[in-house]
């Protein structure tokens, strides 16, 4: 997946560990701490939002699978087997991959075949697993 | 040696008299190259310059020699374009590629997170920032410097040139699937759009953050020029007017104007008409070409150690974010027939 939490918090330590050469002092380490700030405070939203966002696309995109299986071909029925167990960010992401893959290949299948009304449904998938995902970081002033 | 010690002597040779770097401050931004501010003594005179130097890891793979005669193209057209002053590709005193323009003080760029970002200010640069961009269309751009160095592709081949490029991108450096970003992609490549009017410079990154203003209205630098191309000039305009660019604004594009000001700002500046059905596959294209830079944004911050945080900002909020505009566009695409 894009940068994990745990990917993030540790970037933003070794971005900051390191004293900068004199050159990268003033507003180059002034903008390096600003984004660094960014991202924690964004980081406090994913730990608190991000299981339930995945856990709830995984079983998104398993219901949607399972109910395409008899026209589209068992294949999609087979990959919407399972359930997380695993409830760690890295386990969940493991998952969601094979799955999306799955997803992908479908929309594609279902796009040949100009089915108007599943290539609806599965774009208005897409709008609700953006929408699951999306981290909220307030307006900064302009100044 | 320090990098000012470097630059130092870099000059003093180029220059054959001698040079000294007496200050130097990296900026803030600038993800894709190194980006310094310095002032040089030579000859009894104080110059104030920019160093553009490529990074170990870049958030966009660009040729610096393309960027250099980007500037050297509009520089002196009656655009706010600074002077490119020396290019050295293999990196001579200071080991990386670099080039060296000229530097334009008392101005700001403002980043597209802040709201709103121009204050009362917001109509007067957007008459410019679109006027600008219609002069860049207008420009015949086979008879500038940057034809050395990028190939000019047909009329009609302009939108394949710039989605195989960016899928591309994103078919080397996407470390999870993506359903989104490539049902967009299929969408533009089954509906292509109409061939360019003409053949224009595309800036390629010509957006909020990407000028300098001087906080009284008057925009006085055009930056970022490290992706520019030969292609169709409608590629500039949805890019620039990408919801990304102007946080939380809906009635305005750019955080600057209603959408309709701008094209008609832009048209009148190009001598072009804007087509809404080949505009709509250019805004379409800017989203994708968006979450393309976020993948591979998010693959270099891995790659270099997670040491750099705009890399993992971009590869991971600003791919979320990109994710949210993808949708809502296919979303807002007719059905399927």
């Amino acid at each position: 997946m894009t940068p994990t939490v745990p990917e993030l918090l540790l970037g933003n330590f070794l971005a900051l560990m390191e004293p900068p050469p004199p050159e990268s002092m003033g507003d180059f380490l002034q903008g390096r701490v600003a984004v660094t700030g960014m991202i924690a405070l964004l980081s406090a939203q994913e730990a608190e939002r991000g299981i339930e966002a995945r856990a709830w696309e995984n079983g998104a995109i398993r219901a949607l699978l399972t109910a395409s299986a008899p026209a589209w071909g068992d294949r999609f029925g087979e990959a919407a087997k399972g359930v997380d167990k695993d409830l760690s960010l890295a386990a969940m992401d493991r998952a969601n991959a094979a799955l999306r893959r799955e997803l992908i290949a479908l929309h594609i299948a279902v796009e040949q075949a100009r089915d108007a009304a599943l290539d609806t449904e599965i774009r208005k998938l897409y709008v609700k697993m953006a929408d699951a995902r999306r981290l909220d970081l307030p307006p900064l002033p302009a100044g | 040696m320090s990098l000012q010690d470097q630059l130092g002597a870099y000059l003093t040779r180029i220059w054959d008299q001698p040079a000294r770097v007496t200050t130097i401050s990296r900026i803030p931004g600038g993800a894709s190259r190194e980006t310094y501010r310095f002032d040089v003594e030579v000859g009894g005179e104080t110059r104030g310059l920019i160093l553009r130097r490529d990074p170990v890891g870049s958030l966009i793979d660009t040729e610096r020699k393309l960027e250099f005669l980007a500037f050297r193209s509009f520089h002196g057209c009656g655009l706010p374009v600074p002077e490119a002053v020396a290019l050295e590709e293999d990196g001579a005193e200071l080991e990386r590629p670099f080039f060296i323009m000229s530097r334009i003080d008392g101005g700001k760029a403002q980043s597209p997170f802040t709201v709103p970002p121009y204050g009362d200010h917001a109509a007067a640069i957007g008459e410019q920032f679109y006027s600008h961009l219609g002069q860049i269309a207008a420009a015949d751009p086979l008879t500038l410097p940057i034809a050395e160095a990028t190939p000019a592709p047909p009329l009609d081949g302009c939108w394949k040139a710039a989605l195989d490029y960016w899928e591309g991108v994103i078919d080397a450096d996407e470390e999870h699937p993506q359903p989104i970003v490539r049902a967009c992609i299929r969408r533009l490549r089954a509906n292509p759009p109409p061939p360019a009017q003409k053949l224009s410079v595309v800036h390629g990154d010509y957006r909020t953050g990407n000028f300098m203003h001087d906080g009284a209205g008057r925009i006085i630098a055009l930056l970022d020029w490290e992706m520019a191309h030969i292609g169709d000039p409608l590629e500039d305009l949805g890019w620039a007017m990408e919801p990304l660019w102007c946080y939380g604004e809906t009635d305005r594009v750019s955080g600057m104007l209603p959408k309709a000001e701008a094209i008609a700002i832009w048209e009148k500046a190009s001598g072009l008409t804007v087509d809404p059905a080949a505009l709509a596959w250019w805004d379409l294209f800017a989203s994708v070409k968006g979450q393309a830079i976020w993948i591979s944004s998010a693959k270099e911050y891995r790659a270099g150690g997670l040491k750099d945080p705009v890399l993992g900002l971009s590869g991971w909020y600003t791919a979320r974010r990109q994710d949210v505009i993808l949708a809502d566009r296919l979303m807002a695409l007719e059905a399927l027939s």
